[in-house]
Order: C-alpha cells, then sequence, then structure tokens
C-alpha cells in the first residue's frame, strides 16, 4: 500500500498537467435525434416482454445500418398494425391505472412513423382481444377508412373505429368466430371453430349489411389452423400444426380458399412441423413463402424453428433449408422478409436475438440483441 | 375426442357465442360444478396415442426449450416442476412458484372467472384427468417458474382449448400473474 502511495502521487500530477495542456470539450447542444427516412428495411419488432407483460415495447430498428432508431411503448398484450401508407402505427393495447392493478383501460394508440410521436388515441370499450401478437388482432380498411380491432370477453366481436375521427363507430357480433382479416374497402372476414371464415360486410358508415360463411376448409380436430395468418397480394395465407397450406384469395367477391398444399413430404409427415409466435412469411415478389419448422410432435405447435424451408408459391416445390443452428441462433419464433428487390429475411429466435439474413441465399449478416427478450412478432411495412 | 368432452366444449363456444359475459360466467360455472359429478369424464385419447407411438425424431422425453421448459412428458411429483402431470396445457408461470400451490392462487390475487381446459395423463395411477387452467389476477407478472406445454391446446377459435389469451380477461381490473391447473375429474373416479 505504501508503495502504491509513493506512485500514485506523481502520476496524478502527470495526468493533470497532460490534460491542462489539451482543449476541453465543447459545449453541446440538448436536443432530440431525429428519425431516419424510411427504408425498406426498418422493421417494427414486437417485444411481448414476457417476465413483465404489462410492459411490452415496439422496437423500431434499421437492419441496413443495424442501428436501434427508437421505440414505441404496446402496454398489455399489443397488436400492433401499420396502416397501409405505411406513415403511422397503430397499437392496440390495454393499461391499468396502479400497474399491475387498477381500472382497465383498453385504447387504440397511434404513433407517426416519421416522429415516433404519439399523436392520438381510440379509447375502446373494455373487450378488446388480449392475446399474442399476430397480423389478425388489428388492421385497417384497404382505403384506411376504417380500424378492426378484434374483441374477446370470452364472447367474440369486433370493434369497428374511425381512425381519422379517433372514435368507435360499433361493434360487430361474430358469432364466436375470433380475428379480424380486413379486405377491400368493407369486408372483415373471422375465424370460425367450424373450419370456416365468416365475412361480414359493411356499409360506409360502418354498420353490417351482410354476412357469409364460407365452406370449411380445415378441421381443428384432426389439423387445427394457425391463427397467425400471412398477407400476400391477393389476401392471407394459412399454415395448419401438420403443415398444409391454405391461400386465401380475398380479391373477389368473397372469399375463394384455394386448395391446400403440403409443406411436408410423406416420410416428413407428422414429424416436421411448422411452429412459433410467427412461424412464417411471403416475399410476393418473388413468389417465396419462408416458414420455421422443427421436429416436434403434439403440443409443439409453438415451438420455435431449428430450420427456415424457403418455398415457391408456383410450384410449390421447397428450394431451400436452413439449419438455424449452424448460424449459432436459438429456434426462432418469429420471421418476416422484405418485400424489395434485394430483401431480407429477419428471424427473431428464442433466445431474444433478431438475425438479418439475406433472404436469397440465406447469408447471416448480423445479429442484433438489443430489441428486447421476446421477440414476437415482426412486421415489415 | 369423446361424446361428453366434445359437449364440454360445444357448451362453452356456444355460450361464447350468444350471450353476455355475467350468463356466461353463471352457466360456465355451473357446468364446472356439474362436471365434477359425472362419474366418468371423456378424455381425449387420440393426440396421446399419437405422441406415445413416438414418432421419428421426436423430442426427447422431459426436454426443456428455451423459453421455459417444454414439451415432454411429465413424471415428477414435484409441483414446482413444469414436467408435473398436471401442467400438460400451460404457457405462463407456475402459481406453486408464487405463493400459491399448483391449484390456489398467491395471496392477494383473484382467480379468473373464466377459464380453459386441458386433458393430462397421470402416470402414477394411470388415469386421464380433466383439468381447468385458471389464471390468477390482479398483481404484475410472477416471473417464477415459466412453463411452456401445450398438448392438445388449441387455437383461439377454440377458445375452451386455447392459453394464448389471457384468462384475466373477464376479471375486473387486473394483470395477469400466475397460473392454477385444477382437477375437475378423471376417467377412472
Amino acid at each position: 500500500m505504501r508503495t502504491f502511495q509513493a506512485w500514485a502521487a506523481p502520476l496524478a500530477l502527470l495526468a493533470t498537467g497532460w490534460a491542462a495542456g489539451s482543449e476541453p470539450l465543447p459545449p453541446e447542444q440538448f436536443g432530440m435525434e431525429p428519425l431516419p427516412a424510411r427504408t425498406p428495411h426498418r422493421i417494427y419488432v414486437v417485444d411481448s416482454a414476457i417476465m413483465n407483460e404489462i410492459d411490452s415495447r415496439v422496437r423500431v430498428f434499421d437492419a441496413d445500418a443495424h442501428r436501434f432508431l427508437g421505440q414505441i411503448d404496446a402496454g398489455f398484450f399489443p397488436g400492433v398494425t401499420v396502416s397501409p401508407d405505411g406513415n403511422t402505427i397503430a397499437v392496440g393495447t390495454t393499461y391499468f391505472a396502479r400497474g399491475g392493478h387498477g381500472e382497465r383501460t383498453d385504447v387504440v394508440e397511434f404513433t407517426d412513423a416519421a416522429t415516433l410521436a404519439v399523436t392520438g388515441e381510440i379509447v375502446l370499450p373494455t373487450k378488446r382481444l388480449q392475446a399474442t401478437p399476430t397480423y389478425l388482432n388489428l388492421g385497417y380498411s384497404s382505403d384506411s377508412h376504417f380500424l378492426y380491432a378484434a374483441y374477446v370477453t370470452p364472447a367474440a366481436s369486433f370493434g369497428v373505429l374511425d381512425p381519422a375521427g379517433k372514435r368507435v363507430l360499433g361493434e360487430i357480433d361474430t358469432a364466436g368466430c375470433v380475428m379480424v382479416i380486413p379486405w377491400g374497402p368493407d369486408h372483415v372476414s373471422s375465424i370460425c371453430d367450424n373450419g370456416r371464415l365468416l365475412t361480414v360486410t359493411l356499409d360506409a358508415k360502418g354498420n353490417e349489411v351482410a354476412r357469409a360463411l364460407s365452406d370449411k376448409f380445415f378441421d381443428v380436430d384432426t389439423d387445427p389452423l394457425f391463427v397467425q395468418g400471412i398477407p400476400t397480394d391477393r389476401g392471407y395465407t394459412f399454415l395448419t400444426f401438420l403443415g398444409q397450406v391454405h391461400e386465401v384469395d380475398l380479391s373477389g367477391p368473397m372469399p375463394m380458399i384455394h386448395p391446400s398444399w403440403p409443406l411436408v413430404n410423406a416420410g416428413e409427415a407428422g414429424h416436421w412441423r411448422p411452429g412459433g409466435e410467427q412461424m412464417g412469411a411471403i416475399q410476393r415478389r418473388l413468389g417465396r413463402l419462408y416458414v420455421a419448422m422443427h421436429r416436434g410432435e403434439e403440443g409443439s405447435h409453438k415451438e420455435g424453428g431449428t430450420e427456415i424451408w424457403v418455398f415457391d408459391l408456383n410450384t410449390h416445390r421447397r428450394l431451400a433449408r436452413w439449419p438455424v443452428a449452424a448460424l449459432k441462433l436459438a429456434p426462432v419464433e418469429a420471421l418476416q422478409v422484405s418485400q424489395d428487390e434485394a430483401p431480407l429475411l429477419f428471424l427473431g429466435s428464442d433466445d431474444g436475438a433478431v438475425a438479418t439474413l439475406d433472404a436469397l441465399t440465406g447469408r447471416l449478416r448480423r445479429v442484433d440483441r438489443s430489441l428486447g427478450p421476446n421477440p414476437s412478432q415482426i412486421l415489415n411495412p | 375426442m369423446q361424446r361428453l368432452d366434445r359437449m364440454f366444449e360445444s357448451s362453452t363456444r356456444s355460450l361464447a357465442q350468444r350471450t353476455s359475459r355475467r350468463s356466461f360466467i353463471g352457466v360456465l360455472g355451473r357446468i364446472l360444478t356439474g362436471s365434477l359429478l359425472v362419474p366418468l369424464l371423456p378424455i381425449d385419447r387420440i393426440d396421446r396415442a399419437e405422441a406415445a407411438a413416438g414418432p421419428e425424431g421426436s423430442p426427447e422425453k422431459g426436454s426443456a426449450g428455451a423459453r421455459g421448459q417444454s414439451v415432454g412428458k411429465p413424471h415428477t411429483e414435484d409441483q414446482q416442476n413444469c414436467e408435473y402431470w398436471k401442467y400438460c396445457a400451460i404457457d405462463g408461470f407456475l402459481c406453486s412458484c408464487c405463493g400459491g400451490s399448483s391449484h390456489t392462487c398467491p395471496p392477494g390475487t383473484q382467480m379468473s372467472v373464466v377459464s380453459w381446459i386441458g386433458t393430462c395423463h397421470n402416470p402414477v395411477d394411470g388415469r386421464d384427468y380433466i383439468v381447468s387452467y385458471n389464471d390468477c389476477c390482479g398483481k404484475a407478472s410472477c416471473g417464477n417458474c415459466y412453463c411452456f406445454r401445450n398438448e392438445r391446446e388449441r387455437p383461439l377459435y377454440r377458445l375452451s382449448r386455447n392459453n394464448d389469451v389471457n384468462w384475466c380477461m373477464a376479471n375486473t381490473g387486473g394483470d395477469y400473474h400466475c397460473t392454477v391447473s385444477v382437477i375437475l375429474g378423471s376417467s377412472g373416479s
């Protein structure tokens, strides 16, 4: 100790003298970082904060610059959607007045995608579906005139909202069918336990004018349909627990459901399965379907993918299998692909990593661990 | 799935479709109470038979997933262990690790007034049981013993079998805290 003290004094004097000989740092201007312009590779990562579910967030990330851009608060069991023009992020969520308890407020909050500032809200009846985030918890009509919020109390219905006027227009009972699949300016479909879609048609004020049931196209007892629909150019594509692909065309007057096709061959059937929270994504320009697959059994449908399988949507051929362990990634719970000409594939793993890959080759570009512990859904409008 | 089991699901679905929340809860309560009196309860054996056949490449029994203890065949008497047989369809925190027990909520919370249903096999007595999974509500997430098993769990449109939704939804103001599993009856009782 004495030896250290003997050396410390002259060293401190030396350091002080060196600092005195250099220029001081200039005063800084306190301010706010502007949000960079939107690029095709900006993603919104929904962190469902499993360990403290009242504190979900949406992390905004630039996959080109590998930069965390900012955050949108998302409360409790949020449903997140982006307006058709990409300018607004709508978050349907719940807050309790005293943190974990107290009066419940259900609300849709609107955030400006250019500034990440909250610009308005619509307070909902306390009926909002509080469930795993999917594309179908909350959604805009194609002309942005309506916003629809799924309700489960457990009675099922949906709210019709006016996003411009920031008000609730009404509520449509869905007879036990759940989720909101918006299509066109005035149609909403929901998924029913009997294997059909219920489609409600609205008038200009958001009132129901017609409803119709589709033919049965899946059987929940033999091969349940995941509710995580994947947007396509003409509607939505749905996967089943055992790996069937159901393409729903919503470009006509009523839903048209194409014959299903399998992700798995006879040897793989029942063993390899899709799974996770957001298990599929489609690159619409290339016509490619990306699916998180795992070896599993009954009850494994939420297990993350140990491989990403890539399919040609025209030929239904499997183009590639990309094991995620080779990328040193944990199983994949959420995946998304960008829609530009140099598409990126985004993988959210169940240990909280978000990986960015070249969607054409599967080559890993980067792994980021700053986007929250539970990346359950990734949006790339 | 056998007849009474299907009837139970049909009843809950029908109620969800046709009734208000309050009457739904009242009728559901009567159904659950009544179910305790049924001498031979129906159990879904189809999926278990499939699992028992051991498909090629199925995960190692009792394996643990990164999100928590996961798919596998339960064989433990430790009620703070996710592999305890009664937890076969839980995706949440075990109340037995949060101040409660496998079937009682922690002090100061409220039991959810609606619940989902699982059918689990007890390897000790060889019986199959219908289990009601109730959430305990009114406090922030417990955060202990996250248990991630989804045997015979089904998507939201089959609500009575779904664990992805917040089952505190019908309680008055309060977060999800943890989950209990309550035996309603067995195949051999």
